[in-house]
């Protein structure tokens, strides 16, 4: 297709799609790997008092898993040379899947429960413990 | 079959309902991606569950996730990301036309997926023996770190895999429900794994007959995406349960 320096054509010809050559399956291979020794590396090497920052080793070990996810995405399943349509639905799961940490939100500023006695009731709700039993 | 408009040559035939080949294969593809689209919202929501009490019971998580072995789970993420690779060649092959070398990665991804669900029951199977099975036979905290547990799946396990052994700290009812998440995500995400397997021995069977339902690259490039997206869903478990940070 045009505009990638890499393209080649399925065999036949008659309709060009994109073949991801050899180097780069190797390359985001290496990336890939790479990555994985990052994130096991970082949760026991970094020194103090980083290790101990539990919001700073966490957003790291996210941050290595979203870039491995992002060239899964982006090379291996061909997002980056799919058609809009395929991007708008590749795009679109995962636009979903932050939108939904909203609800966050709501545990985070509504100290609902526990209410008194909710300890005594099988299976219920959230053991959301933030406020003192009034009584 | 009827309803077909024209065929390509050697290639696939285009149904009546697309205008050409291209619009025909961006369906499939879109349609696959459709199909994990909904797989998103099913293991999101779990991830949403994971942060929330990850968040709540912060303490807890940590202590309970120091009985999970760490490298049996890297070496798990190793396997995955190389059956990953072994399927971006299987449709690199595939689009070049190049059938024995695709068998021979889709070969090698099936034996991957094989080997994970090996780790995963000798983790399972350790589990069951340190009675950490989020059911009635759970017990927490009951015993010190010099305190022999008699499994078979330890036993068995090379050296290199052993982990130093942890006391079990921390609120058992909260340790529970780190248990009963683990199991639920890692389970769910080893029967995506199954069918995995399913669908890659399929395509493999349907390659080797010359099915006329394989006449393209597309197949193979769909069942590809799928595996992708298990190796995806590995790739953020792994850290977010074998590796939380104090």
């Amino acid at each position: 297709m045009a505009g990638h320096d890499h393209s080649e054509l399925t065999k036949g010809g008659a309709h060009p799609h994109h073949v991801l050559p050899q180097g780069m399956i190797f390359l985001i291979a290496g990336g890939l790997f790479a990555g994985m020794a990052a994130t096991i590396g970082a949760a026991f090497m970094i020194p103090e008092p980083l290790h101990s920052n539990t919001f700073f080793m966490q957003s790291l070990a996210l941050a290595i898993a979203i870039f491995k996810a992002c060239l899964v995405v982006y090379f291996y399943m061909g997002v980056k040379f799919g058609t809009r349509l395929v991007k708008i639905f590749a795009y679109g799961g995962f636009i979903w899947f932050f939108t939904l940490f909203i609800m966050m939100a709501d545990y985070t500023s509504r100290p609902m429960e526990p209410v008194p006695g909710w300890e005594t009731v099988p299976s219920s709700a959230l053991p959301r413990n933030t406020v003192e039993d009034p009584e | 079959m009827s309803g077909h408009a024209h065929a390509q040559g050697d290639g696939p035939e285009v149904y009546f309902q697309y205008e050409d080949i291209d619009q025909q294969q961006e369906s499939y593809v879109v349609g696959m991606w459709a199909f994990l689209m909904t797989e998103v919202m099913f293991f999101g929501a779990l991830f949403l569950i994971y942060t929330l009490y990850r968040w709540k019971f912060h303490d807890t998580f940590f202590l309970a996730h120091e009985q999970l072995n760490w490298k049996m789970g890297g070496l798990n993420t190793a396997v995955l990301l190389f059956s990953s690779v072994m399927v971006a060649f299987a449709v690199h092959f595939a689009q070049k036309g190049k059938k024995t070398a695709q068998l021979i990665c889709l070969g090698m991804t099936l034996m991957c997926a094989f080997g994970f669900l090996v780790i995963k029951s000798f983790e399972y199977g350790a589990k069951g023996d340190h009675k950490l099975y989020p059911n009635y036979t759970f017990e927490y905290g009951a015993h010190d770190k010099d305190h022999k547990v008699e499994s078979w799946w330890d036993d068995n396990l090379p050296a290199f895999m052993h982990i130093e052994k942890k006391e079990q700290h921390g609120d058992p009812k909260n340790a529970k429900l780190f248990y009963s998440i683990y199991f639920t995500m890692t389970g769910l995400h080893g029967l995506h794994v199954v069918i995995g397997i399913i669908a890659i021995t399929s395509l493999m069977v349907l390659i080797i007959i010359k099915s006329p339902l394989i006449t393209d690259y597309v197949p193979t490039e769909l069942v590809g995406l799928y595996w992708h997206f298990v190796d995806l869903v590995w790739i953020f478990l792994y850290p977010l349960f074998y590796l939380i940070p104090r």
